[in-house]
């Protein structure tokens, strides 16, 4: 009895001033993901990873455009979304205080144009994704026709390509170049 | 076909067991895999089954972990089981018997007439896979309702969508309680369970004026379904923070758990970081968890500051947590190959300063706790375990060392970091709610004592590794000790990026078969202290029916009310 009447005086007062004061969490605390849109490329990396499908993507082909969307309410907050991110566009805050009155404003959305094939002038893939990686190829470019040809080929659609494709084969000498290689 | 026997080979553990195995019964082995240099599948005929199962259980020191149904029609034409055996005698290792079930006739022979610790496997494959254990005692359904489709397997991989939701069949409760009494007995409902985590359960204890006479219970109100979705919509990495959320206490057991068999399905090397990280943070939830459950039994005997000042403490072992993986639960730093975050200097001294503060104030917290007058008299000799039965049911944790027997996967079977460590296996002679209230104690010291030997010594290095590829149909166990013993897992890889099978035994799962032996021959006022002794996922009922076998009349009793009287124990409910 003595003993417990010491530890409760040795304690004081245990409980928090929250929510009338703030609550101070670890420095690396996995809080709500924030997303910066000027950032995102809208590659879908972070759609891919997210294992709670907390994120999405929807495209709108007769809009042309893509939209990534965020909800909170099924977030789990593991952070699996700032990790495969190329371009830092998301990253988990501090903050925890995610209530809502309307269930509606735990979603959050970002729209992206899509840009159009260069041959067939149907969108395809984000503008912003396009560009992207149109810049990191360029730069490894040796020769600055080089650099043309790829931005081309970037700017293509994947059915496009194909029958580019075909058409190339067709006309390159595939037999000289595979003795070459052997 | 016969596997011409093997010498037994010394680079592999469990080698001598399977030849001695083979021996004794010359015929049953057909196949014999390798897993890990600790992990053996042996395929046995189907016949032989029981008689393969019950060799190793009974005289090689076999304890049953899990057993797995899998439907390979899609593989070879059958069903196949996997029985998951724990040796823990000379050769420390795991032995998994597979037999596989024809798909015309869908039957086995039982295991659990001669191994009653598969009683609940079996019962669950047959609600899952539809496949009939001939012989087996116990023919409820244990995971589907009571209004679920008669004929629809929700694990056969051509029965359902996960997301369907089939129309219940009926409004009635047809689940058969069973009651062993020879007398006449009353009947208390105990629930449905209000509970605060994850599994409400149904109790029904069979009364004599106050003394339980038998009890038996109803679980998987809320089946998740965890299973089924992990095969179907996720992929292997995301499964991980699915299986952190198998349990709101110890998720991250779970989540090793898992890793670590897809790791041994698949030969993966995980960086000897990586593995010390996942011990330091398994010890730091194991500290959480004992804390809270040393609160709950300051609460249940009525001694309710200690319980405040239980949990005031525990919070700190929560600051650890959010420390190192930046969130209190569900620390989600798993990945197939290692973990996502390494533990820095500062962390690190940070922690070292954490772990000598819980160290302080729980030594004096368990001082008071044990000097408080009225424990021993509440919990001494209450829900004795019998140390026989325990050994039929495999039971795991604290539950199954407070009855004497010296088995934790930490040290049977190491894993993760345990391998770098040395500590002791607590165990108690009472075979009650004290001594598996001690082993808690001398376990929560040992955790503290581990975190600071690892971090001690640990290597540094890479806490990832990504040097694998997945190929498909491996499969391996998983396993970890939980705060409430082994959590086993097993899994098998698919050929789309996604489990073929995932099998995950949580350690509770292991120990509610037994809860009916502890129940009996105690008073209705101790039953809430004896089902907090095993710690279960949940700590409070809503509802307790009460049967009096001898008046023939049912009472439902608030679980509040039950709560107060195993408290105060004055003022009857039942009268
Ligand atoms: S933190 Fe995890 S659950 Fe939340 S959006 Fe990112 S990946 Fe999805
Ligand atoms: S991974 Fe990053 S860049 Fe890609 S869609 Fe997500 S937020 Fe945008």
């Amino acid at each position: 009895m003595f003993k417990l009447l010491k530890e409760v005086l040795r304690t004081g007062e245990a409980t928090v001033k929250y929510p009338f004061a703030p609550v101070e969490v670890a420095k690396d605390f996995r809080g709500k993901p924030e997303h910066v849109p000027e950032n995102c490329i809208a590659c879908a990396a972070c759609t891919v990873a997210c294992p709670a499908n907390a994120l999405g993507m929807q495209t709108d082909l007769s809009a042309g455009t893509r939209i990534w969307s965020i909800d909170y309410g099924r977030c789990v907050f593991c952070g699996r979304c700032e990790e495969v991110c190329p371009t830092d566009a998301i990253r988990l805050s501090t903050d925890f205080e995610l209530a809502v009155a309307d269930k509606a404003d735990l979603r959050r959305t970002a729209v992206f144009r899509l840009a159009s094939c260069v041959c067939c002038g149907k969108p395809f893939a984000p503008e912003k994704e396009v560009a992207y990686v149109a810049e990191l190829l360029e730069a490894t470019a040796p020769t600055k026709a080089d650099a043309e040809r790829r931005r081309q080929l970037v700017a293509t659609c994947p059915a496009c390509k194909r029958a580019n494709d075909v058409v190339q084969i067709d006309t390159a000498d595939v037999a000289r170049t595979m003795e070459t290689v052997r | 076909m016969h596997a011409p026997l093997t010498k037994p080979d010394t680079t592999r553990i469990g080698s001598a067991t399977i030849a001695e195995l083979r021996r004794k019964l010359p015929h049953a082995v057909l196949d014999e895999s390798w897993q890990t240099p600790t992990q053996a599948t042996i395929t046995v005929k189907l016949d032989d089954l029981p008689n393969v199962v019950s060799t190793l259980y009974h005289e090689h020191d076999g304890w049953l972990s899990v057993m797995a149904g899998n439907d390979e029609r899609s593989i070879n034409g059958n069903f196949a089981l996997y029985y998951a055996l724990s040796m823990e005698g000379a050769e420390k290792s795991f032995i998994v018997v597979r037999a596989e079930v024809p798909a015309a006739t869908e039957e086995f022979p039982s295991v659990t007439p001669l191994v009653p610790a598969a009683v609940w496997h079996e019962r669950e494959v047959r609600d899952m896979f539809g496949l009939r254990p001939v012989g087996l005692p116990d023919e409820r359904r244990l995971v589907l309702p009571d209004d679920w489709p008669e004929h629809l397997h929700p694990l056969r991989k051509d029965a359902m969508d996960y997301r369907l939701r089939p129309e219940p069949t009926g409004d009635d409760e047809t689940y058969r309680f069973v009651n062993d009494a020879e007398s006449e007995t009353t009947v208390v409902p105990l629930g449905p369970l209000h509970i605060t985590s994850d599994e409400p359960g149904h109790f029904r204890l069979f009364v004599d004026g106050e003394d339980i006479i038998d009890a038996d219970y109803r679980m998987f109100y809320v089946h998740r379904g965890m299973e089924k979705v992990a095969e179907t919509r996720m992929g292997y990495n995301e499964v991980t923070f699915l299986a952190d959320r198998v349990c709101g206490i110890c998720g991250y057991a779970h989540s090793v758990a898992y890793t670590t068999s897809i790791e041994n399905a698949l030969g993966v090397q995980v960086p000897e970081r990586a593995q010390a990280i996942r011990a330091i943070l398994l010890e730091t939830e194991r500290m959480h968890s004992h804390l809270l459950n040393l609160g709950l039994a300051c609460h249940f005997v009525g001694f309710d500051t200690g319980f405040m000042q239980f949990f005031r403490v525990r919070e700190k072992a929560m600051t650890l947590a959010e420390l190192l993986t930046g969130s209190r639960k569900t620390y989600a730093l798993n990945l197939i190959g290692g973990v996502r975050r390494d533990i820095l200097g500062e962390q690190k001294a940070e922690t070292l300063r954490i772990v000598s503060e819980l160290r302080e104030e729980v030594t004096r917290l368990v001082e008071m706790l044990l000097a408080t007058p009225n424990l021993e008299g509440r919990v001494k000799g209450v829900g004795l375990l019998d140390p026989q039965i325990a050994r039929e049911y495999s039971p795991v944790g604290p539950c199954v060392r407070g009855s004497g027997h010296k088995r934790d996967t930490r040290v049977d079977h190491p894993f993760a970091g345990y391998g770098r460590t040395t500590f002791p296996v607590h165990t108690g002679e009472g075979c009650d709610v004290l001594s598996r209230t001690l082993v808690r104690v001398g376990e929560f010291f040992d955790s503290l004592s581990i975190i600071e030997q690892i971090l001690a010594d640990a290597p540094g290095g890479p806490v990832l590794t990504e040097d694998f590829t997945y190929r498909p149909h491996k499969f391996a166990l998983g396993f970890t000790e939980a705060p409430r013993g082994e959590d086993v897992h097993w899994s098998m890889t698919g050929d789309n990026q996604k489990l073929f099978r995932w099998r995950c035994r949580a350690s509770t799962y292991a120990n509610w078969p037994v809860l009916r032996w502890m129940l009996r021959g105690n008073t209705v006022s101790d039953a809430p202290l004896i089902v907090a002794s095993i710690d279960p996922c949940y700590s409070c009922t809503d509802r307790v029916t009460v049967v009096d076998v001898k008046k023939a009349v049912s009472k439902t009793v608030p679980y509040k009310e039950m709560e107060r009287y195993c408290r105060e124990r004055t003022n009857s409910p039942l009268k």
